[in-house]
């Protein structure tokens, strides 16, 4: 897949500056040019004259190191990698070449691999032209102008038919949150989330044939993501409507004018005495920036809840403020990001808006992740992170802030496996085992853990 | 059958009224309520491990041990015993009746025991055994392996369908979609869920479901509340082919309709208050109905008032549900054709409720009302109408005024092609003509067949 040989394109990196209409070709957004001096001035027109060679030798090295004998068919991994490297090493020459390259080939609309290249290409440039903040905001703005209710719906809807990602933790949750709930009458649940309350309707079937008497229930959901508050409000007919379908007395209301996560208070929440309250986190903690996380784990404990379920994906992108690690971290990004668009490709049909919807909002986490050195202001004092923990780091906070797991019983641990038949093969189910640290439940997707689900008590 | 029904929904429920079972005559040996023993029998108290044991009933001349008396008796024979020994030993048995071994179980008193011993096994594993058989597919569990037998069979093979028109095989998926889709944002409160649970064809008439439906699930529930339709495209297509199709049903579910009208009146006043909740927060579609509906109240002559909206509606939604209780037909009405031109549903939503409600006392408004339709001579006799309504009955009393209404269809019928028509149109005809009723469509005779397949 290598095209060594480029002449035309060779001359234009005579130019003195990088001439970014190479790359602004496939990344119409961004406008800046990239400066060459990163950290490493250079003779320009004597490195220019090397590019060729360069071209070659890395062609080579690329090939070598990937050890395979279809060594082009994984393409993107290792030209990534050695564009993350060049970059923490700050060697610029390199750094362009690569770019260039990744952006010749790389497409937001062909295959997986073309795919991988062009989700990183952008954070890759942020990173190498330090813009990663403005172009986060570009970002966020075009897709809270893009999206509807009506958009977000079809998307989160149809991601769960084809594949168990989110509907696994929302089944495992709903099933400790019932079972915790048993024999309450006033119930309240409190979500934070970022599946737009897909989980809450089989939750309210669930409560209104389960039980002899159907209990109340209030919802408070919790957002700060300037674009869900738009829809939150078709959102929450629809929700009212079909609690009232289902004769479950219902409550809706929503917090939304936290800026943060951390800015979350019990008296916003209109928690009251008399009621059960469970707290819904899917999603959620990793929203919040690294160093409240442990405040707001606390403030969540306040609340007294019987059970607090904790939905994440697993992986562990917190080295990524720090300097050095840049390379271990996007190496951990890579592959997470990696599996996630493979079972993209493998559970969605090859033209899909709502696969593309998806990667895109992946573009946006990677952006904050790599471009933006984990944390984005977006707005002064308006954060958002992305900065996922595995499963074994949030239980370590859970445990410090005196949460004490709840085993998943038979029959929700059933109910999982009974869903996860429903989909596709590769998809699975592990018990976590092992040390004190371990808790809960991961889905698994060719043997790799992605999502991982458990429930606490305070 | 009888003891599950008695161990499960009905213990407590009712009383010695007996609901299925003792209505044939007595010729046949009558069979006591589950749960309610024949009081000369003999009570017989088993304990648990007996209960369980598989081969209670011996052979004595082999010793083989079987389940059932029945397949002793068959094994015996095949014994060759000389006639007096093939005689069972003694005469007919004394009726045994068994109480559950479980102490805080309502079948453990005497009075309570149940007839069967089969039964009361299967009774003891439900209730108070370990659930040892799971459904593969949605891991369902169950204590007897009949259950789960039976449910396998049908685990899955359930299709469920959206009124949007999608499909859904798996009963997760449909309900995540029922509560986000378009057509919720449309339509009256309709149970679904449970719908789907009762019956495994999503897309079939409703009459002879209602019966089903609102007779098994009693409970106060969301899951009784029961909806005559699946999907109002179901319901364009039941009434668009005219009457015959009813007609011809009407005298099959005539005593199932007035019967489930009451049990729908019986329930709760909240599970009513869910059915009315939807309609009335569309006004659009409902402001007609109930313009209708309560003509009667208002000054009825007076067509032009009928048609103003605003009160009857206000007057509907302050009102809550006891007053809507009232009127199950003016909900099933809007319910059925809400999206037919209101006149045209009025009359072919009255006409059919005419055929199935039999309990006529359960809407005297409605039956008011159509009489105020049929003609514009106030008929203040509602047990008049009482009368004509019942499902044996033609209202051939009304004669020349049923002809009308009658008549009223076939033009009806053809006007269904048309769009919604507005309250003007009320206004328009209801000024003329002496028998032009307030339909705003000629009064006129329908085929002579319809009027036969009344009668």
């Amino acid at each position: 897949m290598f095209q060594p040989v480029r002449a035309p394109h060779q001359d234009h990196h005579k130019s003195p500056i990088m001439d970014t209409t190479l790359y602004t070709a496939k990344l119409p957004y961004l406008i800046y040019s990239i400066q060459p001096g990163n950290g490493q001035s250079g003779m320009r027109s004597s490195s220019n004259q090397q590019l060729p060679v360069i071209s070659q030798t890395s062609t080579c090295s690329l090939s070598s190191e990937s050890g395979d004998p279809c060594g082009s068919a994984k393409w993107a991994a290792s030209l990534l990698r050695e564009c993350a490297k060049a970059i923490s090493e700050k060697d610029s020459t390199k750094i362009h070449h690569l770019l260039w390259m990744l952006n010749e080939l790389a497409s937001a609309y062909g295959d997986c691999e073309q795919k991988l290249a062009s989700l990183f290409l952008q954070a890759l440039f942020c990173k190498a032209t330090e813009t990663g903040e403005r172009c986060y905001k570009i970002l966020t703005s075009v897709t809270e102008k893009s999206r509807s209710f009506e958009s977000v719906r079809k998307m989160m809807l149809k991601f769960q038919e084809v594949s168990p990602w989110t509907s696994f933790g929302h089944v495992a949750s709903n099933g400790a949150i019932l079972e915790a709930f048993d024999g309450g009458s006033k119930l309240h649940i409190i979500d934070i989330s970022n599946t737009f309350c897909t989980q809450w309707p089989t939750l309210l079937e669930a409560l209104a044939t389960r039980s002899d008497e159907t209990p109340r229930l209030k919802l408070t959901v919790v957002t700060t993501v300037s674009m869900e508050k738009s829809v939150m409000k078709e959102i929450r007919q629809r929700m009212e409507k079909f609690a009232r379908l289902m004769g479950v007395p219902f409550e809706f209301q929503v917090v939304s004018e936290l800026s943060r996560l951390a800015e979350l208070t019990k008296e916003e929440l209109g928690v009251q005495e008399d009621e059960a309250v469970a707290v819904n986190c899917i999603g959620a903690l990793r929203r919040i920036n690294v160093k409240d996380r442990d405040a707001v784990v606390r403030m969540i404990h306040s609340l007294g809840p019987r059970v607090v379920t904790v939905v994440e994906e697993e992986a562990d992108f917190t080295s990524s403020s720090m300097d050095d690690q840049f390379v271990k971290c996007f190496d951990e990004c890579l592959r997470f990001y990696s599996l996630f668009y493979e079972m993209l490709e493998e559970s969605f049909s090859t033209t899909s808006n709502e696969r593309l919807m998806l990667e895109r909002e992946c573009s946006r986490s990677i952006l904050s992740v790599l471009g933006c050195d984990g944390e984005v202001e977006v707005d002064v004092g308006d954060e958002e992170s992305e900065i996922r923990e595995r499963g074994r780091q949030w239980s370590q906070r859970l445990r410090k802030e005196a949460f004490s797991l709840v085993g998943f019983s038979d029959d929700v641990v059933d109910d999982v496996k009974a869903l996860l038949k429903r989909y596709r093969a590769g998809w699975s189910l592990v018990l976590a085992q092992g040390d004190d640290d371990s808790a809960g439940l991961y889905l698994t997707w060719k043997e790799e853990p992605v999502v991982w689900v458990s429930a606490w008590k305070p | 059958m009888l003891e599950k029904m008695a161990g499960e929904a009905i213990s407590g429920a009712f009383n010695q009224e007996t609901v299925v079972g003792s209505n044939p005559p007595v010729v046949k040996k009558k069979r006591n309520l589950p749960g309610n023993p024949d009081p000369e029998a003999e009570v017989i108290a088993l304990s648990p491990k007996t209960l369980m044991a598989t081969n209670r009933f011996l052979c004595e001349i082999c010793g083989k041990g079987f389940q059932r008396d029945q397949n002793l008796q068959l094994h015996r024979r095949g014994h060759n015993l000389p006639w007096k020994l093939r005689q069972r030993t003694s005469k007919e048995p004394k009726k045994r009746v068994y109480v559950c071994p479980e102490k805080t179980c309502v079948h453990h008193h005497p009075s309570r025991a149940l007839g069967d011993l089969t039964g009361i096994k299967k009774h003891f594993c439900r209730k108070h055994g370990e659930k040892k058989w799971k459904c593969e597919k949605c891991s369902k569990r169950y204590a007897v392996q009949s259950d789960w037998k039976a449910h396998s069979k049908t685990c899955g093979t359930r299709e469920y369908r959206c009124d949007c028109g999608t499909l859904f095989s798996r009963r997760d998926s449909f309900i995540t979609h029922r509560a986000f889709c378009e057509a919720l944002a449309e339509e009256t409160a309709r149970v679904t869920a449970a719908y789907k649970m009762n019956n495994a064809n999503a897309g079939n008439i409703s009459y002879p479901f209602m019966g089903t439906s609102l007779r098994s699930n009693m409970v106060q529930h969301f899951s009784s509340v029961f909806k005559p339709i699946p999907s109002s495209n179901g319901a364009m297509d039941q009434t668009r082919p005219g009457l015959s199709l009813w007609m011809d049903q009407e005298s099959q579910t005539n005593q199932a309709m007035s019967n489930n009208l009451t049990e729908l009146h019986q329930m709760g006043s909240s599970s009513i208050g869910t059915v009315y909740a939807d309609p009335f927060s569309n006004p659009p579609h409902t402001d007609y109905q109930v313009n209708w509906a309560f003509g009667n109240k208002l000054s009825s002559t007076n067509a032009g008032e009928l048609t103003s909206t605003t009160p009857p509606l206000t007057n509907l939604k302050e009102v809550g549900s006891p007053r809507l209780a009232s009127a199950p037909s003016l909900y099933s009405t809007q319910h059925y054709h809400h999206q037919l031109p209101p006149a045209i549903m009025s009359a072919t939503a009255l006409l059919q409720k005419a055929a199935e409600i039999g309990a006529t006392s359960t809407n005297p408004s409605f039956l008011e009302s159509y009489g105020l339709k049929c003609n514009n001579n106030q008929i203040q006799d509602g047990n008049k109408y009482n009368d004509l309504f019942s499902p044996s009955l033609i209202p051939t009393n009304l004669g020349s005024d049923l002809d009308n209404s009658v008549r009223d269809l076939t033009t009806l019928n053809h006007l269904q092609m048309y769009p919604r028509k507005r309250p003007k149109t009320l206004n328009d005809d209801a000024e003329e003509g002496q028998t032009r009723d307030f339909l705003g469509v000629g009064v006129q005779t329908i085929c002579p067949s319809s009027i036969n397949g009344w009668i």
